[in-house]
């Protein structure tokens, strides 16, 4: 009972592995959008607050425009 | 542009990535369905959220001398309570259901640029924490939704005589707020556009497109013509603010009204850019549940680009009352009165679709003719407002209250619980429980007009909005317990939707591919879509594809000319 648990265990953690090849199909998964608009949220809150705040902000909006130009497609 | 090849059979094993986590999935997502859910939850949260400031708002002015909030705190929960559920709920809520269902409907695989598609969900998010988070500093904007200058100035020149107008941080978090939620709406508009124009399946023209399709696409324009009015307004705020200059400051030569006209050309577009989505998805829903196809499809969808293109000549309706020459009244009265005409083609159309049919009132069938309901009485009372001298009367008055919030609460937010009930099992693969569905529908009927229709009487007799208190001697007090009490008969019927969501995600029943036996492609994908929407992707030879794949001897295309 125990050694057919810890096989089932080992083919479900076997599965979560396994990368179907359909999720390939669809757009690739990108984490600039997300980090673009945490960019732009953060010189927003700078502007409210502190200079350094949008200094920063604007610092990393920069780099995730970048990032998101140069993302291999 | 998401235009690759499918393939499917082959696996490869290595180790998961941050992006085939749970919660990598979501952050790292570019797919539409995930980001149009994504927005759907996120825009219900804002909805609980500016339904409590609603609810505040009601308990304060349920008796005279209400001691719920005081005069300051009255005025940000007000000015909140709108732009929450503007820019915040009913804006992203409806591009949440453009982004799930309109690639299906057209027989794409995603929409045009996926990446942007994810910026403009994320922005939404930011910008609405940020907007929120105003409540955290004790400064959350405070001078209604649409922030009339000069009153959102600072301190100098702010009129005739120096006083103070808005010196905290309120009207930054606003200006800013809504420059962040602009650059969304542009960018979800542009793709919306691309994908409507460029990825449409082989044979779908424009004349077969899904009217749900149709208003997205007449919407996404009015965004873009739109918006940049509304961001250039909150730029020259910010530079009056903090630079120095005196746009909107009559003592320094600027002009207090360039406020109005930049924010009401923008804002009655805006209306529509909230009520046209809500017209497509009843144009869909009507026809599923009355087991016909749409009557005057052609009128229906041209009526939109119609109420698109007038949307844009009305603006200056929101300022009868500044005292506008006789020929710009006289313009913006008939402008005005004149798009009544395709909105009524509209309810005309959806009578005739229904009248005849094999109705069936499944829940998103009872909102959707609720909506028609609603909807028509808050249309008949904008054509009211029109009316200069009537305007005059009650320009100000809780009469524009009701007439705004039949528009919006009992038109699209009716609409989106239809989307909601009709499009659920597609997302979820489970029907929403029919029974709760049905209390829930009943119980908003009621609620809405116990809250808004008193509100009409209460215009009339004077009451002006967001006023914070009122004497008890004015003959209000009775309708405006009665609208406190239809708030919170609203309230209840959320609690009773909230619960039917929860018990349906645990233990729902499963819908099946085509719960509705409905017309349009969406359904022809299993519950919920595989990643790719379409293994293959479909061809389409008339209005209704999925109806002739399903039924081919009596296939709209062997007799439809369109």
């Amino acid at each position: 009972m125990a050694e057919e648990q810890a096989q089932s265990k080992q083919v479900r953690s076997k599965q979560r592995r396994l990368a179907a090849v359909e999720e390939t199909s669809g757009p690739q998964l990108s984490y600039w959008p997300f980090v673009l608009a945490v960019a732009l949220m953060i010189a927003f809150v700078g502007i409210v607050i502190h200079p350094i705040l949008l200094g920063i902000g604007v610092v990393l909006t920069a780099v995730a425009v970048i990032g998101w130009g140069l993302e291999r497609r | 542009m998401a235009t690759r090849t499918v393939v499917e059979g082959v696996t490869l094993e290595r180790r998961r990535r941050f992006s085939e986590t749970y919660f990598g999935e979501w952050v790292m997502t570019t797919d539409h369905k995930k980001l149009g859910i994504m927005y759907i939850v996120t825009a219900f949260f804002f909805f609980l959220v500016g339904g409590m400031e609603a609810l505040l708002v009601r308990t304060q002015l349920a008796v005279p001398d209400g001691k719920v909030l005081n005069a300051e705190q009255y005025n940000q929960v007000f000015t909140m309570h709108g732009t929450t559920m503007i820019f915040l709920f009913v804006m992203p809520i409806l591009v949440g259901f453009g982004n799930y269902v309109v690639p299906l409907m057209i027989g794409a695989r995603d929409m045009a640029f996926p990446r942007l598609n994810a910026f403009g969900y994320w922005i939404v998010l930011f910008g609405g924490f940020f907007l929120t988070s105003s409540f955290l500093f004790g400064q959350a904007p405070n001078a209604g939704w649409f922030s009339y200058a000069p009153l959102t100035e600072l301190t100098s020149n702010c009129g005739p005589t120096a006083v103070r107008c808005t010196p905290d941080l309120n009207m930054d978090f606003w200006a800013l707020g809504i420059l962040m939620l602009g650059i969304s709406s542009i960018s979800g508009a542009l793709n919306f556009v691309v994908t409507i124009l460029k990825l449409r399946a082989p044979g779908m023209t424009i004349n077969r497109m899904p009217l749900f399709t149709w208003m997205t696409l007449v919407t996404s324009f009015l965004l873009l013509f739109a918006i940049p009015s509304v961001t250039a307004a909150a730029l020259l705020l910010l530079l009056d603010r903090h630079l120095g200059t005196h746009f909107y400051q009559a003592g320094a030569g600027g002009d207090p009204l360039l406020w109005q006209h930049l924010f009401w050309s923008f804002g009655h577009p805006e209306v529509y850019i909230l009520i046209l989505p809500a017209f497509g998805m009843i144009s869909e829903i009507l026809p599923v549940f009355s087991r016909k196809p749409l009557f005057g499809y052609t009128f229906v969808a041209w009526s939109g680009v119609a109420i698109g293109f007038l949307s844009f000549t009305v603006w200056a309706h929101h300022m009868f009352a500044v005292g506008l020459p006789p020929v710009a009244q006289a313009f913006f009265a008939t402008s005005t009165t004149l798009i009544a005409i395709p909105t009524a083609v509209k309810i005309f159309n959806w009578v005739a679709t229904v009248y005849g049919g094999k109705l069936s009132f499944k829940v998103p069938m009872l909102f959707a003719l609720g909506f028609v309901a609603m909807f028509l009485i808050g249309g008949l009372n904008g054509v009211a407002l029109a009316v200069v001298p009537f305007d005059y009367q009650v320009t100000d008055s809780y009469f524009v209250v009701s007439h705004l919030h039949y528009v919006l609460f009992g038109g699209t937010v009716f609409a989106v619980f239809a989307g909601i009930f009709y499009w659920f099992p597609k997302m979820t693969g489970k029907l929403l429980n029919e029974r709760l569905g049905q209390i829930q529908f009943w119980l908003m009927l009621i609620g809405v007009n116990l809250t808004f229709f008193p509100m009409h009487i209460l215009g009339l007799l004077g009451m002006p909005r967001r006023i914070y208190t009122y004497p008890g001697n004015l003959g209000w007090n009775e309708l405006n317990l009665l609208a406190t009490i239809g708030a919170f008969i609203i309230a209840v019927a959320i609690l009773v939707f909230l619960w039917n969501f929860i018990i349906t995600l645990r233990s729902g029943e499963p819908a099946g591919d085509d719960p509705w036996d409905a017309f349009t492609l969406e359904w022809d994908t299993s519950s919920p879509p595989k990643p790719y929407n379409f293994l293959v992707l479909p061809v389409v030879r008339s209005r209704r594809p999925f109806y002739d794949k399903k039924n081919p001897e009596t296939a709209d295309w062997k007799t439809a000319t369109h």
